[in-house]
């Protein structure tokens, strides 16, 4: 226990801590930073947001038909409200434009009313009329959510049907909008970047460090002998597990900025723009990206600490590694993270996908302490 | 000289080094390969310009015109006697062709139809250069430019000051007639983001990762193999890491070369630039979004390819310097790679952190990483917010500069270290 501790102390030096800051806000501002600065991104986004508030707050996290209705009446107070507001204006009736059904049939040709809609939708901003173009969409998905639902059934395999004939009696999908699912998505990804190249800066010193300062033949002769590669590993384990958990605790409450927590409890499926093959939370699903993070960084955890076993320097070290890290940012993410519950994937794909990559990972780890169990270090 | 071949045969010995090489080498070809379903289509522009000049004039347009009413009738004559059908175009031909039609002619005859429609739509293209050019303005562009960035103050007057330049520039091409030369039509094959963008960019980050590895090899190689004591008590002593200087380039030469001939010789072997090599780079062919590539200079897709792979090795070389530098300061491989990323990705981040109103948006995208980033723009007038006649050239002398200091000072430095 002592040795785990003190090999602990030597993997979180100050130099490696200082590197992970600073790897980690290059990353935030490359990567992350977009997702939170600017959430919503603009109009409809800032509107998409409120309405599903507004949603949420009245009506739960599913919609009765009486909720829908409710939701349409809104819909046409609002459109009410425009009116008046258009009919209000001398600058609206000057061009010819009386009602909202007038405003949204402007023939862009005329060139007085174009421009008057591009001053009032893009320079004045006025609320309510970005507000009725997203309230229009919803009503819209709300609509015909059961065709695209029929088109789904349609291409599914018998398995995918099967998940969606469950979705599809809660009635509750393609109803939400999905702005802040998918901001959570995009925001999730980039922080499990952050995190795998964390892992790797912190843990590819392990043994090569002991290995360059010969320090291993002293190490060997004790009584603890060979053994402490384990202690090895078992700190640089303890220390991935510190370092992932305190990056997602620095990098959710940045995320708490976004300011999302109303949505934790509706279900997934009820957002717009996919099937999922698990009925879960949103919440929920924060839980399980989470939980896919700690199992991804287990897996660079264990490749760095393999490869600072094997390579015979520092630069072959970053070498081998790169192949790696490429090959998971680039597609290996998207599935492992981004549509780890997507019903457009056969749903053993990602699951087994995780299972492969630490299965491997270990085997390549017992492969590598067997190895250097029988290693002639002198030679 | 001895020594610098011992010390080049440290990186070129190394397995990782040669393994990620062609693991790199490997990928390039296979980038070819994927985009590669179109260069059957290639030789229709090769063609024209073999047939009628890489110049477009109005004789030959008419010339054209005239071969290409000859084949046309050729197509009417079998369609006639196939189907009891003519047509005005090949184009016409084909916008009614259905798949029950499409079985009454041989491979060969819809091929031959098909290259006919794709000289329609060069000749088509051609005809309008004047019509589409004389409908670009460049001051618009640059408010408009202004305006999608957000700039006001300093930055905004600069900018417009040098689209005025840029407008000039325009003007010139048109009256040499530079636009005015047969090319790969743009929109529809992307040739130069195929060859500049898609191919380029992927050999620049992988070029530089092996340059940054190897050099740091070199340079650390005997403070982390625990020989610094003796090496540098030789009589060679320090000087040791002039050798390894030069050593680092050479090795950076011999990987880049390497890497970029192998992807170019596949990629010129799978697509035909026979006729074009002395066609224009600002050619309005050359057009793909909605702005046609426009360079500074005159300058034919050959001169323009030599020109790229010219200053993507003076970049190379100067990626090699910086990492000496950092790897002489650092005196550890690991930090020094990681060091190398960390400079590089700030100043690729750099511009964005400065104020939308004064000059610094220009000043700081006058870094290595801007310009290598964005290779298919290299030499460009039609470059975003970096619309500098010299940008290229301004920004390798600013790097050799700040090199050139940071030598000085870790070699002065090194010099005098304790290096116990």
């Amino acid at each position: 226990m002592r040795i785990v501790l003190q090999e602990l102390k030597k993997i979180l030096n100050w130099k490696i801590g200082l590197l992970l800051v600073l790897a980690n806000a290059i990353l935030y501002f490359l990567l992350i930073s977009y997702h939170i600065e600017h959430f919503p991104n603009g109009r409809p986004a800032l509107d998409s947001y409120r309405i599903g508030i507004e949603m949420v707050e009245k009506y739960g996290v599913s919609m009765s038909e009486g909720e829908k209705a409710d939701f349409k009446e809104t819909y046409e107070q609002r459109l009410k409200d425009a009116d008046e507001y258009i009919q209000s204006r001398v600058d609206f009736s000057s061009v010819g434009i009386h009602s909202y059904q007038d405003f949204q049939d402007i023939n862009y040709e005329n060139q007085e009313q174009a421009e008057l809609r591009n001053k009032v939708v893009f320079e004045e901003n006025v609320d309510l009329f970005w507000e009725l173009q997203e309230r229009e969409r919803l009503i819209e998905f709300q609509n015909e959510n059961d065709i695209i639902m029929a088109n789904e059934m349609e291409r599914g395999s018998s398995q995918q049907v099967a998940t969606l004939e469950e979705i599809k009696a809660t009635g509750n999908y393609y109803i939400y909008p999905e702005l802040v699912f998918y901001n959570y998505k995009d925001f999730i990804v980039n922080v499990a970047i952050a995190i795998i190249v964390s892992v790797v800066l912190l843990l590819s010193p392990v043994f090569i460090r002991d290995r360059s300062l010969r320090l291993v033949d002293l190490q060997y002769t004790t009584r603890v002998g060979r053994n402490i590669f384990k202690r090895k590993m078992i700190a640089g384990l303890l220390a991935m597990f510190m370092v992932i958990t305190a990056l997602l605790a620095i990098y959710f409450s940045i995320y708490s900025l976004n300011n999302t927590g109303m949505f934790f409890s509706s279900p997934i499926n009820s957002f717009i723009g996919g099937f999922h093959w698990y009925d879960i939370t949103f919440f929920q699903y924060i839980v399980l990206t989470v939980l896919a993070i700690y199992f991804l960084g287990f897996v660079f955890a264990l490749l760095a600490m393999i490869f600072s076993n094997l390579m015979p320097n520092f630069v072959a070290l970053v070498g081998i590694q790169i192949p790696f890290i490429i090959a998971m940012i680039g597609p290996g993410i998207s599935y492992l993270i981004y549509q780890i519950t997507a019903l457009d994937l056969s749903q053993w794909l990602v699951p087994s996908g995780y299972v492969l990559i630490i299965v491997i990972g270990s085997m390549f780890m017992l492969f590598v302490w067997r190895r250097e169990r029988t290693l002639d270090i002198v030679h | 000289m001895q020594i610098v071949k011992f010390e080049c045969k440290k990186a070129l010995t190394s397995p990782i080094i040669l393994f990620l090489l062609l693991l790199f080498t490997a990928y390039n070809i296979l980038i070819v390969s994927n985009s590669s379903d179109f260069n059957k289509e290639l030789h229709v522009a090769n063609d024209v310009a073999n047939s009628y000049g890489v110049e477009i004039t109005d004789e030959t347009l008419l010339k054209m015109e005239k071969d290409l009413q000859e084949e046309l009738t050729h197509l009417n004559n079998i369609t006639e006697e196939k189907a009891g059908q003519s047509f005005s175009s090949a184009g016409e031909f084909f916008s009614q062709l259905t798949y029950e039609r499409q079985e009454k002619y041989s491979e060969d005859q819809l091929d031959s139809f098909y290259t006919i429609y794709l000289k329609e739509m060069y000749l088509d293209t051609a005809k309008h250069i004047d019509e589409s050019y004389q409908k670009i303005d460049i001051k618009e562009l640059g408010e408009n430019n202004i305006q999608n960035y957000g700039l006001s103050g300093a930055a905004s007057e600069s900018l417009s000051k040098q689209y005025e330049k840029f407008g000039n520039r325009f003007d010139e091409m048109k009256r040499n007639m530079e636009h005015k030369r047969w090319f790969f039509a743009g929109k529809v094959y992307s040739m130069h983001s195929q060859l500049f963008k898609q191919l380029f960019l992927p050999i620049i980050f992988e070029s530089i990762i092996l340059i940054v590895l190897s050099t740091a090899l070199i340079t650390n190689y005997e403070f982390e193999n625990k020989a610094h004591l003796v090496t540098y008590a030789t009589k060679r002593g320090r000087r040791l890491m002039v050798d390894k200087l030069v050593a680092s380039l050479a090795v950076s030469t011999i990987l880049s070369v390497v890497l970029l001939a192998v992807a170019l010789i596949v990629y010129f072997k799978v697509f035909d630039y026979t006729h074009l090599w002395h066609s224009s780079i600002s050619s309005a062919f050359n057009w793909e979004t909605n702005f046609p590539y426009v360079s500074w200079w005159e300058m034919s897709f050959l001169q323009y390819l030599v020109g790229a792979i010219a200053l993507f090795y003076i970049c190379m070389l100067l990626f090699s310097c910086s990492t000496f530098a950092i790897a002489v300061l650092l005196k550890n491989s690991y930090f020094t790679f990681f060091g190398f990323i960390a400079i590089f990705t700030i100043l690729f981040m750099l511009q964005g952190f400065m104020p939308k109103s004064s000059n610094l948006i220009f000043v700081t995208g006058f870094n290595l990483t801007s310009l290598v980033l964005n290779p298919h723009q290299w030499f460009m007038a039609s470059n975003g917010l970096l619309v500098f006649k010299y940008y290229e050239v301004i920004t390798v002398l600013v790097a050799v500069v700040v090199i050139t200091i940071l030598f000085v000072f870790v070699m002065k430095r090194f010099n005098k270290q304790d290096i116990v």
